[in-house]
């Protein structure tokens, strides 16, 4: 199977010219994190696929890397999750409906589905990670015909830091999906019905999984990996079937300013999508 | 095959300064050695590599991305207005130029650094003009003219059709360099020592093979000060970080030069830092240019220009821990 996908681009004069877009929407996710639906100029679509990423602008705060959470299947518009975490997201987190956003992009690899084809899907994130694994969920969602058993897991630190819950539950209803849900921990008197309580690393082993079949999807937070890959791999499976997203500090999106380096790959350009075995083994990509 | 003083290199410098934006080594009143006009000291092509990276001058460390005006009009740089010359490209920085030219252009073009580098005229400078008179490689190409000093007088040598046309243009009556003259230079050039140069292809495999261990870099780790002199110096550090700022009622996108030397060059606003310790940040620097940059771009993206080694204060520059890696684990 092949490893390297090649990154989408877009042609433009000036590289680092962010194009204008409106806020079409703004949904609050969770009392940190609110969804932004946004729409390109004169009926563009953005011409991402699942996993790639935008630079989000900001004129006089900056600019970031933000993962797109939509499908590309899902038209006239793309989603951005997005956690109040710093400068620019702060910002972002004060606009509404109508005001104005810069984009460039769409940048990095892909899920790259039509490798995907055929294959049982297990789709494995926790937290924030949730965001861009949503846009090759809807993917699937639309376009569940191309491939085999697909499994969702995901974890979050309690019930109410959850993202996307209209969108949880939805999923868990479709017979297109197999859904398994944890939480770490359910803080004073709450309760959590929806899954279990503890590390999303407890819902693999009780899995049945064809090994053969399946290709297995990561995104999460940074100390998730190692553990849900061990758990992967005691199931049988091998880095050549495990998939993982990464999340870089970037400034240019398009290989230049350096930050994002994991040794000889740009997660930007490289990634942000990598096959395990094409990371496994370089210093601080894990 | 012209020869010129240096007296008439500075009046044919001087001459093209209604075409080009020149920038020469110059003599400043204190004694330093920098890359600027004519107007600024007197033409300094004596005395080695300039201590300023030559590539600064397509890679400034400030440039501008964009700027907004008070009507939210985008102003983009275009092309300079007047194309760039740059004399004083040793035969390192020369290899230094051509691969950032590739690390540029590869991929996604980058506009910004090719609206100066495109257009521009390069010159470089060797032979028996180096640091105390100690001969400086000869490139032999990579540039559009190159000035080979004899001792007496600099051989003008011109390797693309631009060079060939201005070189043309330099007055320098009854200068013919003699039979034979470049030849004993060229061979001059070959006999130089390759030391520095064999120490770093030799680190470069032990770090590749994995003959380093851990404890080395930690230790080289605890003598860096974080001064970033090493990255700012470096002509093939091409890293930068881009901020927002308000000028006149303007909104300025800018970008600056940055060092992975710094705890936060990494650091993610979930906290996450892949690079948080020293001795990460020391390893990368060395492990970067001898081994990364090897699988990325086929080669080491270290030219051994030494610049790294003059300005470290606690000399753990490039060729200092590379001699102390050939020297422990070979």
């Amino acid at each position: 199977m092949s490893v390297i996908t090649k990154p989408l681009r877009r042609e433009t004069e000036h590289l680092y010219l962010p194009i204008p877009c409106k806020i079409v929407s703004v949904r609050d996710l969770t009392p940190m994190e609110k969804l932004f639906r946004i729409q390109m100029p004169d009926g563009q679509e953005l011409g991402h696929k699942p996993g790639q990423f935008i630079q989000l602008s900001i004129l006089g705060y900056g600019e970031a890397p933000i993962s797109v959470a939509s499908s590309p299947t899902r038209r006239g518009y793309f989603e951005l999750g997005v956690r109040n975490a710093g400068t620019l997201t702060g910002a972002l987190h004060h606009l509404s409906e109508g005001d104005e956003v810069g984009i460039r992009g769409p940048f990095g690899t892909f899920f790259d589905v039509e490798k995907l084809a055929g294959k049982d899907l297990l789709l494995i994130s926790g937290g924030c990670g949730l965001a861009p694994m949503r846009s090759l969920i809807q993917y699937c969602q639309d376009r569940p015909e191309e491939f085999g058993k697909i499994t969702i897991l995901y974890g979050a630190k309690t019930p109410s830091e959850r993202l996307f819950k209209e969108d949880l539950v939805d999923w868990a209803r479709s017979p297109a999906f197999a859904c398994k849900y944890a939480v770490d921990c359910v803080p004073g008197d709450g309760c959590f019905d929806e899954g279990e309580i503890g590390l999303i690393t407890v819902l693999i082993p009780p899995l049945k999984i064809d090994v053969q079949k399946t290709i297995a999807v990561i995104v999460g937070p940074p100390v998730m990996y190692k553990f849900v890959i061990a758990e992967l791999k005691k199931k049988g499976m091998t880095e050549e079937q495990i998939i993982v997203s990464l999340e870089r500090y970037m400034k240019c999106g398009v290989g230049k300013c350096g930050h994002c380096a994991i040794e000889h790959l740009y997660c930007c350009l490289d990634g942000p999508v990598f096959w395990l075995n094409q990371i496994s083994g370089l210093r601080g990509a894990i | 095959m012209k020869r010129a003083t240096t007296e008439q290199l500075r009046t044919f410098f001087a001459s093209l300064q209604t075409e080009f934006d020149v920038y020469v080594p110059v003599k400043l009143h204190d004694g330093t050695r920098v890359l600027g006009s004519l107007s600024e000291g007197p033409l300094a092509l004596e005395g080695g590599k300039i201590p300023q990276k030559p590539t600064s001058v397509f890679f400034p460390q400030f440039d501008k991305v964009f700027v907004v005006d008070e009507q939210s009009k985008f102003q983009m740089a275009g092309p300079v207005a007047k194309p760039i010359m740059v004399v004083g490209f040793t035969a390192q920085d020369l290899d230094c130029l051509e691969f950032i030219d590739k690390f540029f252009s590869e991929n996604y073009r980058d506009d910004i650094y090719f609206n100066k580098r495109d257009g521009s005229v390069v010159v470089g400078v060797s032979g028996r003009c180096g640091k105390d008179g100690e001969f400086m490689k000869i490139a032999g190409g990579k540039c559009d003219i190159e000035l080979i000093y004899d001792g007496e007088r600099f051989v003008v040598q011109a390797y693309t059709d631009k060079g060939r046309q201005l070189s043309e243009r330099l007055v320098a009556p009854d200068s013919e360099a003699p039979a034979g003259l470049m030849d004993a230079l060229s061979r001059e050039s070959d006999a130089l020592p390759t030391d520095d140069e064999d120490t770093i292809d030799k680190a470069s495999d032990l770090i590749r093979a994995g003959k380093v261990p851990e404890d080395f870099w930690d230790d080289i780790a605890s003598r860096c000060i974080a001064c970033t002199s090493c990255n700012l110096a470096c002509p093939t550090c091409t890293c930068f970080e881009v901020y927002d700022r308000k000028q006149n009622g303007k909104m300025v996108r800018q970008r600056i030069w940055d060092s992975c030397q710094l705890d936060g060059f990494m650091r993610e606003a979930s906290g996450h830092n892949p690079s948080g310790r020293q001795m990460q940040r020391t390893h990368r620097r060395i492990h970067h240019k001898l081994a990364a940059d090897v699988e990325r771009w086929g080669h080491k993206t270290c030219m051994v220009c030494g610049r790294c080694d003059d300005v470290c204060p606690t000399e753990i520059g490039m060729k200092s821990v590379c001699k102390m890696i050939v020297e422990r684990f070979s």
